[in-house]
């Protein structure tokens, strides 16, 4: 059984849960294998009914206070209730249990609990875990699984030894959604499990909303954005020089913010900003996928990179190959010179 | 407190990347290493942490003799001692078996308050070897973190993480306890001059398997359960048009298709 770990929040799942669960599904066809959803927290009944509409006919849920806020220690404990339901569990019959229904992989997005979570699960069962994964498939007996390295620029190809369960996270953008067909849209089996005692080492005391936001940048129909390509913080007026051409917003990658070149309230990506402008220029940006989550349903994407093999060009629509120093000016001086 | 924290050597993330021959990884010949950036913040933290709370920082690596320059860049930035754990059979070992020598060699050393990685390491770069070594040590960790406070006294040790979209969360957690520190958090102080002639005279010990009390067949290939098929450079799957010329010319195709093509401008 490949069982998919869901991530939530406020009722909703997250949009990388999506990713994950239509890839799940296909993985199961081509695997012949069952597949589950888990959904952990407290008072997720609500969440069920959507699952079905994905396309997912059986669902895990372990419902408890104790799982209202995340902490490994309850997590973990959860998706190991569930994994050994599966092994052991009272239905299992006098043969034992059937292949289909044992843990056969164990899958998370690569952003959120994910990460944080099944690494320690695969570390306290010895299983092996490959995170950031962009293709999974079987070849003959053996699991083989495609994972992004070097943030992306070059991909690795490996093979999992030993036993099942496996663990794989997935990395966003990886997988995209698919529309689930009326005929497949099901009501769920769903499961119960209890999560028993638990010894809770990590207490959420609190929440906060930093000051990202600040910066609006809804409005902004034009981003110019600028990365680590720049190099030291003079060069930021090549960014913001443009951006004022085109009447834009200046955005940055995560290191221009971290370097303080540029005040927090411009990152874009998983841990800043999420935009969707008509035009984004990547200037000097490699393309992580924590930037890219934050940028990949612009309309027109333009990246200008000196590396050709850049992840940033497999979401760009146009790109020029070439020094950002030599190139950004140029723009900057064709549309002030259109703008006059 | 006693404080061990992580620090691997990687390629410089600006350098242009090539694949091997066997096209098992790269080409690590001309390449220059690095410190892995987020352990730069991971090394600072623990020195703050030192000059407030007093107790030892230990700075360790698992890599090959060309890892010994950043421990003792680690030395000459203010820890106070190094464990390198090196043997030609840790070579190609995956971030599992790289945890148990790092969760083995923290038990070997009596154990510590804190274990500090760096959020994500700059080669394979999945952040997953700290939190394995908090499994693996039986201890609690908190990944992504941005700020640590500590109550040595009372073994607890209070973190700010970082969840997505600009959310941050604060959690208080038992110590010992493993934390993965997350880019940006600190401004890393550079070695001084004194700090590295007095690094010249702090401890720096070696372990090795046998030190380790780790089988052969548990580190390196062999003990790794992620066996590499082959490294390549993605596809590049999107329908991007490349923009050719000179930047001049480039610049003008560029603004010509944003207006008549894409209607973006
Ligand atoms: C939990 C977590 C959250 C994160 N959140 C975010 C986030 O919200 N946003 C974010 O952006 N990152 C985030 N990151 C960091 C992310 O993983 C990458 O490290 C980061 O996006 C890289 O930024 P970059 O592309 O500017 O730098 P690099 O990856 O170093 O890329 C620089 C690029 O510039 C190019 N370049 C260099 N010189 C030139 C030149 N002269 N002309 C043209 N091109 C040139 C290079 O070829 C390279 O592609 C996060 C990481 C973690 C672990
Ligand atoms: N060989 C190593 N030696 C020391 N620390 C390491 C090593 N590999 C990983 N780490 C630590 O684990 C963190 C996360 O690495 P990774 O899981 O590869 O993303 C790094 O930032 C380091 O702090």
């Amino acid at each position: 059984m490949i069982l998919a770990l869901t991530e939530h929040e406020n009722q909703n799942f997250k949009p990388l849960t999506r990713e994950l669960l239509g890839m799940a599904r296909r993985l199961g066809q081509e695997l012949e294998e069952p597949v589950a959803a888990v959904v952990l927290g407290s008072g997720v009944d609500g969440l069920v009914p959507e699952l079905g509409a994905l396309g997912i006919d059986r669902v895990f849920t372990v419902d408890d206070p104790a799982l209202s806020a995340y902490s490994p220690d309850a997590y973990l404990a959860a998706l190991g209730a569930v994994t050994d339901a599966l092994t052991r569990g009272p239905d299992a019959g006098p043969k034992g249990i059937p292949n289909s229904r044992r843990p056969y992989l164990v899958m998370a997005g690569h952003a959120g609990i994910g990460p944080d979570l099944l690494p320690r699960m695969a570390a306290q069962l010895r299983r092996p875990l490959v995170a950031a994964c962009v293709d999974i498939e079987k070849q003959g007996e053996r699991l083989f699984m495609t994972r992004q390295i070097f943030n992306a620029k070059m991909h690795m190809r490996v093979s999992l030894r030993g036993e099942a369960p496996y663990f794989a996270t997935i990395a966003p953008g990886a997988f995209p959604v698919s529309e689930v067909a009326e005929e497949d849209r099901v009501r769920p089996e769903t499961v119960p499990i209890e999560l028993g005692e638990v010894h809770i080492r990590q207490r959420v005391i609190g929440r906060e909303e930093t000051a990202t936001g600040a910066l609006d940048f809804g409005s902004a129909s034009t981003i110019v954005s600028g990365g680590r390509g720049l190099k030291a913080p003079e060069n930021v007026a090549l960014v913001v020089e443009l951006a004022q051409a085109l009447g834009g917003a200046v955005g940055a990658s995560r290191p221009v913010v971290d370097a303080g070149w540029l005040p927090r309230e411009h990152q874009i990506g998983s841990s800043g900003q999420t935009v969707s402008p008509k035009l984004y220029f990547a200037i000097g940006i490699s393309g992580a996928i924590q930037h890219l989550v934050g940028m990949q349903t612009a309309q027109c994407i333009v990246a200008i990179n000196k590396d050709a093999d850049a992840p940033i060009f497999k979401v760009a629509q146009y790109g020029i190959v070439g020094d950002l120093f030599e190139i950004v000016p140029e723009i900057t001086k064709i549309i002030n010179d259109l703008n006059a | 407190m006693k404080i061990v924290t992580c620090m691997k050597l990687v390629p410089d993330p600006t350098a242009r990347l090539l694949i091997n021959e066997s096209k098992s990884w790269i080409q690590e010949t001309d390449l220059s290493f690095v410190l892995n950036e987020a352990d730069s913040y991971a090394l600072e933290e623990a020195l703050a942490l030192k000059e407030k709370h007093g107790g030892e920082v230990i700075a360790l690596s698992v890599g090959q003799e060309s890892t010994l320059r950043i421990l003792r860049q680690g030395l000459a930035t203010g820890a106070d001692r190094a464990i390198f754990l090196s043997d030609k059979r840790f070579r190609g070992s995956d971030e599992f078996v790289t945890a148990q020598i790092i969760a083995r060699a923290v038990d070997k050393d009596g154990g510590a308050d804190l274990v500090l990685t760096g959020v994500q390491s700059d080669d394979l770069g999945t952040g997953t070897t700290g939190v394995m070594v908090a499994e693996l040590l039986g201890w609690p960790h908190a990944s992504v973190v941005i700020s640590v406070d500590a109550a040595p006294e009372e073994r607890r040790v209070r973190v700010r993480r970082e969840l997505e979209g600009g959310i941050t969360e604060e959690v208080e957690l038992e110590s010992p306890c493993v934390l993965t520190l997350q880019y940006g958090i600190n401004q890393p102080r550079y070695p001084s001059l004194k700090g590295i002639m007095a690094a010249k005279k702090k401890e720096l010990r070696k372990w090795d398997l046998e030190d380790l009390e780790l089988g052969d067949d548990a580190v390196g290939v062999s003990g790794s359960m992620v066996e590499v098929a082959a490294v390549f450079v993605p596809e590049r799957t999107g329908d991007v048009e490349i923009i050719s010329g000179s930047p001049a010319e480039a610049a003008a195709r560029l603004v010509e298709k944003l207006r008549k093509e894409a209607k973006a401008l």
